[in-house]
């Protein structure tokens, strides 16, 4: 008999199958504003900017990218590249060899949808290559402010069906931190070390 | 009480002052998640619905584990089952084997930590990193994770800085929180560049799609599982949840008990391999049935190991995790140990406990964790011959007030004995941290006789 079997035998007769689910979480009303979701940001070592204006908005980028990357390489995916116009970086495809984007300083990568409860934005799996979003030191992902929901369950209902089809699907909140060395928080454990959200108006 | 509680205890904090340090570092964490868990008016609710659809998924545990095997073969993983630990890890080393990989890095998994799959591997002759910054520490200095979430908690940053010293290179006397993580930063991240396979484990899979959900605040088990070719994730059977809807339930009450934090900076939804790589999950038994069989103790397998109730457990504060026989210190821990390791001391653990249920108040799944420690109390009965005839002798004692008045007239001769730390004490261990109260002079009844004397 293999384990498989052991196993779900020994689940079988020990589970009576008769608890039933207790259906749909209904939560209680929240707000989407874009206040309260760069408050949660905020308060997760993010940095909120915006709601910008679509036509001021590579001007905006622009200035955040050259602050942040200190003439260093910046890579943008795809998806984003078009709302920047042209500039000193990189467009990456989605594709792109991990190795190629060690050297990254700052990343800027479309984000589908931002939660206000907690600042996290979701980036779906084509919106860039995964290696990105953890090798660069910096994060900037850009959300359009009418993507904004409540709160996690607002946020699932909201994503597309073919959400899973794809490799990941990832909630982002704020840089990647540890606070493992006597609860000292230090922003930049292993991902990047400072993460902004830009906003665009529609 | 407990001896093996109170040797360890000795071990790991052996002084009131490092006693207090820890004390204090820990129930931090439990006023973050105080504060946290306020800004939630809903986080009741969340509790009973979370714990709900828990009771709901064990008790189909059978169709939803054949459901993911078979969602998460459509969408590309390989799907392993292992009845125990040395199934475990003959399968996760076969893997490894097959394709040459011999640096691998680890995120925090407290099965592989329960299964000891470093050991083996690196008997084998693989390189095994732990990436999580506080399992690095411990690593580094050869010791078990002494906290569920924060591995390292009983450590100093002057401790750590020394370790990093001697292990990494890093200049002497750094003690700046910010610059030691960077140093490990900087090693980790040479090695997850260079790794043959990455094992993570998963906080939560996802039946109805396959999927596995990894939660982490570093990006580590990110890095571990997108870089390298190989993806392993060892998981345990009780992680399952139905779909996707249950997620937000999870996802909000998590990082808010184990931190305060509203959410942890990633959680990550993989389902089937990345393109190009390969995803193999290995589902872990290792005693999760024989809890489930268990009518009293079945719910022990709600545990998201958020680590809430070690954080406000006054035991766990200021005994630390060492201080405990299985792989998971704290209330679960007490409550898991019985039913998961057949090591006596295990047996022990439900008495190392003052039933104060401040655990229960805590558990964002509900686990009725007092409880269960009374009900192991009455399954296990005594822990040790010791114990047991020491019962016996207490209650003959009591019954009878003869023996009762002689014992307590001895035990009033042997008291400044008794307060004296020796080899022939039986009591030493605890004085180390206590101290024996005065003795309160001659009895009540000694008392009442003088004073029956003085009116006459």
């Amino acid at each position: 008999v293999s384990d498989r079997e052991r196993i779900l035998s020994r689940v079988r007769s020990a589970s009576a199958g008769s608890t039933a689910h207790p259906g749909a979480y209904v939560a209680p009303p929240g707000d989407a504003r874009v206040e309260t979701f760069a408050d949660a940001l905020r308060a997760a070592g993010g940095e909120s900017y915006g709601p910008h204006p679509v036509a001021s908005l590579p001007g905006e980028l622009a200035r955040l990218l050259t602050a942040w990357s200190q003439g260093r390489r910046v890579a943008v995916a795809t998806r984003v590249a078009d709302v920047l116009g042209g500039g000193a970086f990189d467009v990456v495809p989605v594709d792109a060899d991990s190795a190629s984007l060690a050297n990254v300083e700052v990343a800027v990568v479309r984000g589908s949808l931002g939660v206000a409860e907690n600042g996290a934005v979701a980036v779906e799996g084509p919106a860039a290559p995964r290696a990105l979003l953890f090798l660069c030191q910096r994060l900037v992902l850009l959300l359009d402010s009418t993507a904004l929901v409540p709160d996690m369950h607002a946020a699932v209902a909201a994503m597309p069906p073919d959400a899973l089809a794809h490799h990941h699907y990832t909630w982002i909140s704020g840089p990647s931190k540890t606070a493992d060395i006597e609860q000292s928080l230090v922003l930049g454990a292993h991902g990047p070390t400072a993460m902004a959200v830009v906003l665009s108006l529609a | 009480l407990s001896g093996l509680l109170d040797r360890e205890a000795l071990r790991q904090l052996p002084s009131a002052e490092r006693v207090r340090w820890h004390d204090a570092a820990v129930f931090d964490l439990r006023q973050r998640r105080d504060e946290g868990v306020a800004r939630v008016p809903d986080f009741e609710a969340l509790r009973e619905q979370a714990a709900a659809i828990k009771a709901h998924t064990l008790d189909h545990l059978g169709t939803y584990l054949e459901r993911f095997e078979e969602r998460a073969q459509a969408a590309g993983a390989v799907v392993h089952w292992a009845q125990d630990a040395a199934a475990h890890n003959r399968i996760v080393l076969a893997l490894l084997q097959e394709r040459d990989a011999c640096r691998v890095v680890k995120s925090k998994s407290m099965l592989t930590e329960e299964c000891g799959l470093n050991p083996h591997l690196e008997a084998n002759g693989i390189e095994i990193v732990d990436t999580d910054l506080g399992e690095r520490i411990v690593q580094l200095g050869h010791e078990p994770p002494s906290h569920i979430m924060v591995p390292a908690i009983h450590r100093t940053r002057e401790e750590i800085g020394e370790l990093f010293h001697r292990e990494m290179g890093t200049p002497e006397g750094e003690t700046d929180p910010k610059r030691l993580t960077g140093h490990a930063r900087a090693d980790l991240r040479g090695r997850f560049l260079a790794a043959d396979a990455g094992i993570t484990g998963a906080n939560f899979l996802l039946a109805e799609s396959g999927s596995l959900v990894v939660v982490t605040n570093e990006g580590n088990a990110d890095l571990g599982m997108t870089l390298p070719p190989l993806h392993i994730a060892s998981v345990g059977i009780e992680k399952l949840i139905p779909g996707l809807d249950d997620l937000p339930v999870f996802a909000r009450l998590l990082a808010r008990s184990a931190t305060g934090q509203a959410i942890s900076a990633y959680t990550s939804i993989v389902t089937g391999p990345r393109p190009g790589g390969e995803l193999h999950v290995v589902l872990v038994d290792n005693g999760r049935t024989r809890l489930l069989a268990d009518p009293t103790h079945r719910s022990a397998l709600h545990c998201i190991r958020c680590g809430a109730c070690l954080n406000t457990c006054p035991v766990y504060r200021r005994a630390g995790g060492y201080s405990y026989s299985g792989p998971v210190p704290g209330p679960i821990g007490s409550v898991l140990a019985p039913a998961m390791i057949g090591d006596p001391a295990a047996r022990e653990l439900p008495h190392a406990s003052s039933l104060c249920g401040s655990c229960t108040a805590v558990c964002p799944v509900k686990i009725d964790l007092h409880g269960q420690l009374l009900a192991w109390r009455r399954e296990l009965r005594s822990p040790s011959r010791t114990w047991q005839v020491g019962v016996r002798a207490a209650g003959f004692v009591l019954r009878h007030p003869r023996a009762y008045r002689l014992a307590a007239r001895a035990a009033r001769l042997l008291w400044p004995l008794l307060g004296r730390e020796g080899r022939a004490n039986p009591a030493s261990p605890w004085l180390q941290s206590r101290e024996l109260p005065e003795h309160p002079g001659p009895s009540f009844r000694a008392r009442q006789r003088a004073r029956a004397d003085e009116r006459t």
